[in-house]
């Protein structure tokens, strides 16, 4: 039986739709808008008084939710866009290029400046350049050396600099000051929300879980359209309560649940609810993913990074730059993800293989040699594209899952 | 020769080996502190152990890099030179030497530089560049017992600089039809592979007997475009095909040797201004501005009327900017034939045939309307 739509769910659409709407007033308006890429910290665009911030990728990833995503590629495709690129691109530039309608937002307002930068993955900087060229407005890209141990000082500052170098240029584009107490309250709300997000990612201990992994890739969202402010704390906070009390009065996600797993990659999200519904038929739940386990972390570990009033927020942001799995490396991403196998009880691990982004997937291979190494748990591959359904095969796929299912049935019958 | 001897060479004459990627690397100052650095791009060949470290939706120069470096079976490697690179590249440095452990091989050195991805008019990077490139030297100077002096790097400069000089003059032979397009691009390939001092003496030797200018059709003029050049196959469907290359984008060629500082003040300002004034290139990320501006220019001093793209297939640097290309090409009348060559292409290149002699015809078309001769 389907779960009743939770609070949590009903004021995540509402708090989405209204950030959109809000973007679009303000566009209308005369703000500047801003398109960042997803880590960019949105909390330096809060420092002033009229600026509105948007993500390609997060509107990418919505666009692929509601199922649109292939016929948005195509767009981009007949473009001359090679179907080998990732799916986010083909799908912004999809929409961009006469497909605002098929948007389930319409789109997004008009930038004026684009942000990427590279930690993520490099080609959100060519990305990024498409739309600079196509519109002719400026693209400042933020260049994020890639960890592989813990982030070293030179690089922070060098992020630090940057981050001062884009003030300087949205100060001269709209005429407007950096307003760093605007900037600091903004900084404060994010780790705020940050705080309440674990909350929420900590019910997964539970046995059974008190979320699924698709919870957390849905809930993600705000961090992106609403960061820094206090309407996001507030969601999260919602999440979090709400989400711990039906722990305690046993409502769970999957309340038979024989399997807890692990997904490494980006979200499926035009899988959602049919890869959650099927699995929880057959008693598993993907309990988490390193890719929403990760937020509000530091690179190599899910655990909170504490916010401190007595830093600089710009050291903050720039410290907490690399989190995003895709920006760090093999050894980091072991010690991330044995952290999340031990702490949460993981029996398996899916290893997406995503053929659209190629910094979360070239590796995963050594990934899962080394896990299947580490812990006595089976592990599995599939392929799979996020955002373009085309690329994925539903019943190869979970011919595999069925596989993985089997193989930690069959080891608990050996034990 | 094959890649593989060209190493050999080096390791043969008793320098440290470093293998390096991505294409821009600091070849100068790696040589003039002892070592061997040589640039793996390029390679040949099957691929078998990296398939079990990386998919095969990664494109065929990390498949084939990684395959080298993991196999080695010889130890031609001593050390492992990168800076940062592509998505895929950048997750590399540690899969090599997962696979390396796998086969029983040793773990190599590692060397890194994070070369600034910011145009100098947005962010001046230079002192993080030249922190980068004092931080290499003390590593290099403390791995393997060597020093480094200004005096020997000046002395690198100068020979790599021959070394860029001639392969201009190659380009520039092939241009004016005195030299075969496969046979030029067969002797860099070959060069890329050898110390520096044997790659001089070869192109030296290739422009000894390059022919005279001999008049060239005009319509055949064409710029070939790309990450690698095409294979051998293609490119002797190139020549036979009667297409004339009168310029080179191509990443391993052109945009390496094309430019590099003629002053500067010590190491690391030659490289502030070696990756900050570079031919403009795909990989550079700061550069995607400069590079269509690049281009044009060159497609019509050349005065090609034609635009060969070699595709590697799964670059996403490189296709990103396939679309503007085409349509700027277009729009000055420029013909663009893309083709796409992947792993499994290579040995099929009868597949192209039709499609570069249809460009030729194309071409030899256009001109004939043109001049009225048809
Ligand atoms: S390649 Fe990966 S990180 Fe980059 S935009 Fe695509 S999904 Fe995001
Ligand atoms: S060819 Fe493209 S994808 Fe391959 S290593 Fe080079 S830049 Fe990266």
């Amino acid at each position: 039986m389907a779960r009743e739509k939770t609070n949590a769910g009903t004021h995540l659409t509402q708090l989405i739709v209204g950030s959109y709407m809000d973007a679009f007033k303000k566009w209308k308006e005369g703000a500047l808008v801003v398109w960042g890429a997803i880590v960019i910290p949105a909390e330096i665009f809060r420092g002033f008084e009229n600026v509105v911030y948007c993500v390609p990728e997060t509107h990418a990833a919505l666009c692929a939710a509601k199922n649109v995503g292939p016929e948005l590629c195509q767009r981009a495709e007949a473009l001359g866009y090679s179907m080998d690129l990732c799916s986010y691109p083909r799908i912004d530039i999809g929409w961009v290029s006469g497909g605002r309608k098929i948007s389930p937002t319409s789109g997004l307002p008009k930038p004026g400046l684009l942000v990427s930068d590279n930690n993520d993955c490099s080609l959100l900087t060519k990305w990024f350049d498409v739309h600079h060229r196509n519109m002719n407005i400026p693209h400042f890209m933020v260049d994020v050396p890639f960890c592989y141990g813990p982030q070293e000082e030179k690089d922070l500052e060098y992020i630090v600099e940057q981050f001062r170098d884009l003030i300087s240029l949205v100060e001269k584009m709209t005429g407007q000051t950096f307003n760093i107490d605007r900037f600091f309250k903004a900084s404060i709300q994010t780790a705020l929300a940050m705080g309440e997000w674990k909350r929420f990612l900590e019910c997964a201990k539970n046995r059974p879980s008190g979320i699924t992994a698709f919870d957390s890739f849905a809930q993600m969202a705000p961090f992106f359209t609403s960061r820094g402010t206090p309407e996001m704390v507030e969601h999260y906070r919602i999440l979090a309560d709400e989400t711990e009390e039906r722990v305690k009065e046993g409502d769970f996600p999957v309340p038979d649940e024989k399997y807890r797993l692990l997904w490494d990659n980006i979200a499926p999200w035009h899988q959602m609810s049919r890869m959650s519904t099927r699995l929880m038929e057959l008693g598993a739940n993907i309990i988490a993913a390193p890719y929403t386990l990760c937020i509000g972390g530091l690179e190599g570990s899910f655990e909170l990074f504490q916010f401190s009033l007595d830093k600089d927020p710009l050291w903050y942001m720039a410290r907490t730059q690399n989190m995003s799995v895709c920006p760090y490396g093999l050894d980091l991403r072991t010690d991330a993800m044995s952290w999340a196998i031990e702490e949460l009880g993981i029996d398996g691990v899916i290893f997406a293989s995503n053929r659209s982004c190629k910094v979360f997937s070239v590796m995963q291979m050594d990934q899962q040699r080394r896990i299947s190494e580490k812990f006595d748990i089976p592990t599995v591959m599939i392929e799979m594209d996020h955002a373009d359904a085309r690329k994925f095969s539903e019943e190869s796929a979970y011919m595999r899952l069925e596989a993985l299912l089997e193989n930690i049935e069959s080891r608990r019958a050996a034990a | 020769m094959k890649p593989l001897d060209g190493i050999r060479r080096s390791k043969e004459a008793g320098k440290p080996v470093i293998g390096c990627f991505p294409l821009y690397p600091p070849l100068e100052l790696l040589h003039s502190m002892g070592l061997a650095p040589v640039v793996l791009w390029g390679l040949r060949g099957p691929v078998h152990d990296a398939d079990r470290h990386i998919q095969n939706f990664a494109c065929s120069v990390a498949r084939r890099l990684a395959q080298v470096v993991i196999d080695d079976a010889e130890g031609l490697f001593d050390g492992i030179f990168f800076y940062n690179g592509c998505d895929t590249l950048r997750n590399l440095p540690e899969i090599l030497q997962e696979g390396r452990e796998e086969l029983g091989r040793d773990a190599l050195p590692v060397f890194r530089v994070h070369v600034p991805m910011v145009p100098a008019e947005q962010t001046d990077a230079s002192a993080y560049l030249r922190n980068e490139m004092q931080n290499l030297i003390v590593c290099l100077e403390s791995a393997y017992g060597l020093s480094f002096s200004e005096e020997s790097f000046a002395e690198s400069v100068a020979l790599y600089g021959s070394a860029r000089a001639l392969c201009l003059q190659l380009e520039e032979a092939v241009a004016r039809g005195g030299m075969a397009f496969s046979d030029f691009c067969d002797t860099l390939m070959s060069a890329n592979f050898l110390p520096v001092e044997e790659q001089i003496e070869l192109l030296e030797s290739k422009i000894a007997v390059a022919g005279e200018e001999r008049a060239l059709e005009p319509s055949s003029r064409v710029v070939v475009s790309g990450i690698l050049p095409p294979p051998p196959a293609i490119c002797k469907l190139i020549d036979d095909a009667g297409l004339t290359v009168v310029g080179n984008d191509v990443a391993a060629f052109h945009r390496s040797y094309a430019r590099a500082p003629q002053e500067w003040s010590d190491v690391n300002d030659y490289y502030v201004r070696f990756y900050r004034d570079h031919f403009p290139c795909t990989t550079l990320l700061y550069s995607s501005d400069a590079r269509f501006k690049a281009l044009t220019s060159m497609v019509e001093a050349s005065g090609a009327d034609g635009f060969v793209f070699i595709g590697e297939k799964f670059c996403e640097y490189e296709y990103f900017e396939l679309p503007h290309l085409e349509e700027k090409l277009k729009e000055k009348g420029v013909s663009v034939l893309p083709l796409e060559i992947s792993i499994e292409d290579e040995s099929t290149a009868e597949t192209y045939r039709t499609r570069i002699e249809a460009f030729a015809e194309v071409l030899a078309g256009a001109e004939a309307t043109v001049s009225g001769t048809s």
